[in-house]
Order: C-alpha cells, then structure tokens, then sequence
C-alpha cells in the first residue's frame, strides 16, 4: 500500500493532534513516521487519489492542524511515497537539508494576498483620467455604440490602460506589503488576479499586514484585495 | 496570531477564498524527487494564464461594451453595485474580474481550512472541477473556453 506524504516536522515524538483526517473517502488517519530527529506527516494513499477538491482540502487540513502548534514543511500535494521505509530514507538522506529549513520557517506563516480590479470602478477612474479614451468612448455613444472598428479601437485602447495600471497597483501593493514580511514571493499569475504575492511573516507579526491590506482596500476602492491565512508556508520551503 | 476572517477580508466570496487557497495547495510545497506525484491531469485551468486573453478581440469589444455602458457624466467615484451596471458587463469576459468582487456579498471566509470545509459541505466534485467552487467554476469554463478560442494552452 502507499503512502501519502503530507510533510515534515522536527522532533522524534511529536503529538499530533488527535484524530487528524487525511485524504480519501473515507479520510484515512494521519501519523508520523520517524527517522532520527525528524518526522513525515503520512497517511495510507487510496488507490486512484485524484486532485479533488475534498483531497485538496485534506491535504491542507492536516498541515493547517499541525502547524497550529509546531512548525511544518509542507510538501506539494500528491506526493506519494512506495511505503514507510522510503519515508525514513528519505528524512534520513536528506536530514541536515530538511532540519535547516525547519528552522528557518521556525515560528513563521504565510499570508498570501491576490488582488483583482474592480471593472467599473476601474473603467471610471481611466474614462475619468484618460481624455483621449473619454473622448473615444463618448464619440462610440453618440454613435449608437460605435462602427466595429471604432469599438475594437476603444477597446484595445481600453485594454493598454488597463494592463499600465495593473503593472502600477501591483507595484503599490508589493511595495506597501512587502516590507510588513520576512520574505516576499510573488506566485504565477492565473485567472482572476494581477497580483499574487506570498508573504512570510512572525506569527506574531501578522496584525500590520491585515491592517496595510486594509488600508489599501479603503484608499483604492478599485482594488478587489483578498488576503488569506495564515498557511502552510507553502510559497517558502525551498531556501 | 491574526486569522484573516471575514470581517477582514471583505470582498471575494468563501468561493474565491477557497480558489485562492487550493492554487497554493496544488502548486507549491516542497517537491521530493523520491516520491511520485499523483497526476494532476483534469485541473491544468490552474496553469492556463487567461490573461493572455486580455489581448483579445473579444476583449476588446467587451471593453468597448462595458464603456458605452457606464454613465460619462457621473464621477468615478459613484459607488460600485449599480444595478443596471453590475455583472452584466462580465458575463463574457474572459476574466470576469468584478465578478468574483462583486459576488462577493455573501459571507467570505477566508481562514483556510474550518471555514472552506463548512463552505464545502457535502459537496463534491469530479476532478476537473476539483479546484473550482460554484462561481468559480463557471469562471473556469468560460476562461477554458476563451482560452481555447486564442489557441492558449496549459
């Protein structure tokens, strides 16, 4: 049978919490396999573990769970090992590596924060800043709506600023963010967001981020900001 | 220790909270060469960067459209949420960015694990669909197909 790998803590004996669910249907208990001075979060691996969103959520369960009370290294989702002994092996070949990243995340979370634009308010503020794209869109609405060349011309103007000012509020937000964390990595960018920036912060440290976030929710009500955590320190376990 | 709740996040629904949360899952975390990876095949909407597609005809007609749309005489500072202006103007876009916003009315819940598993309950989903809430599904769809019309790939 695998084993599912949720991630890596230090000490021998840590005490999980009890009763920790992890992934499959139904969740299969989680447990520690040791090696020397560390330990791997693991459970069986049902056959067939696809990417669902209940797994998902198991996997981040159980790193949330444990890292309330001890630091964690998690690993990415559906990293599956042949069985325990690989486990050990692996903690053991690579202890040094995996103990120095332990500590390095000692008493630290992530907070990860993603910010869309607001469209109207957005398309307002350029209309409002913008004369020539005031002048295009008024000129398409006195038209009925404008010739087909003259909308894709309004849009792809429309589009250019719009682009400019993500590049620019995702520069304020990194900027005015930034400083509040240890570290900072900025995730790929997907649908729904210009702005996908992973902070590290002190667990005690986390108050002065939440009240920037909202800071810059209250001055720039075009910016759709959702913060989130704190997190496994998923954005940070390589050095 | 500051949970970010939803008194704190605003904005965003419990279903992009949840998106938002799952991306990290799926992509980050520390990868062991020794262990195999469990195949991701079906959610690779998490890799397609529809924003590509903002340089797109479509785009640009939806711009133009949304732009006819809004009243040139009231100020930029007109709140948000009118209702002949909300949604609508997103519908076909390819990345629907006030939707999610504007969606968001209902409650947010952002602390990552409690409150995605209450807004989870008793759901769930095939995995293509693993990643995606509700909203964000038809997000998902409608991103994958604009994606696929400009020939963009995972």
């Amino acid at each position: 049978m695998n084993t599912y790998v949720y991630g890596i803590v230090s000490g021998g004996h840590p005490e999980l919490p009890s009763g920790l669910a992890g992934v499959g249907d139904p969740p299969r208990p989680v447990r520690g396999v040791r090696a020397g001075e560390l330990t791997a979060l693991v459970s069986e691996c049902p056959e067939g573990l696809r990417p669902r969103r209940r797994d998902l959520l198991a996997h981040q369960r159980v790193l949330t769970e444990v890292g309330q009370t001890r630091t964690v290294l998690p690993l990415r989702f559906g990293s599956v090992s042949a069985g325990e002994g690989d486990v050990r092996e692996v903690l053991a070949s690579r202890a040094e590596d995996y103990r120095e990243r332990l500590r390095r995340l000692d008493g630290r979370t992530e907070y990860n924060v993603k910010a869309a634009h607001q469209e109207d308010l957005l398309l307002r503020q350029l209309l409002d800043e913008e004369p020539e794209l005031r002048g295009m869109a008024a000129a398409n609405r006195a038209a009925g709506g404008g010739s087909y060349e003259a909308r894709l011309r309004t849009g792809e103007r429309v589009a250019e600023t719009v682009r400019d000012r993500e590049e620019r509020d995702a520069r304020l937000i990194t900027q005015t963010l930034s400083p509040l964390a240890e570290e900072h990595r900025m995730g790929p960018e997907s649908g729904g967001w210009f702005v996908n920036l992973s902070l590290l912060v002190h667990r005690d440290d986390a108050e002065p981020l939440a009240d920037a976030v909202a800071g810059l929710r209250s001055a720039h009500p075009r910016l759709d900001l959702r913060l989130n955590g704190p997190l496994p320190p998923y954005s940070f376990v390589e050095p | 220790m500051t949970v970010v709740t939803t008194e704190r996040t605003g904005g965003g629904g419990g279903s992009s909270g949840l998106y938002d949360v799952l991306e990290l899952v799926l992509d980050r975390g520390l990868v062991i060469d020794a262990f195999i990876r469990v195949s991701l095949v079906g959610i690779e909407i998490l890799k397609i960067d529809v924003r590509v597609v903002v340089a797109s005809v479509d785009t640009y007609l939806r711009f133009a459209e949304a732009c006819n749309r809004l009243d040139l005489e009231a100020g930029p500072r007109q709140p948000a949420g009118l209702p002949d202006l909300v949604g609508d103007a997103t519908e076909s876009g390819a990345r629907d960015k006030t939707k999610g916003a504007l969606a968001g009315a209902g409650q947010a819940v952002s602390q990552a694990t409690r409150g995605i598993t209450d807004t989870l309950r008793g759901r769930d989903r095939e995995p293509e669909e693993a990643t995606a809430s509700d909203d964000t599904g038809s997000r998902a769809g409608s991103r994958r197909g604009t994606a696929r019309k400009s020939g963009e790939s995972a």
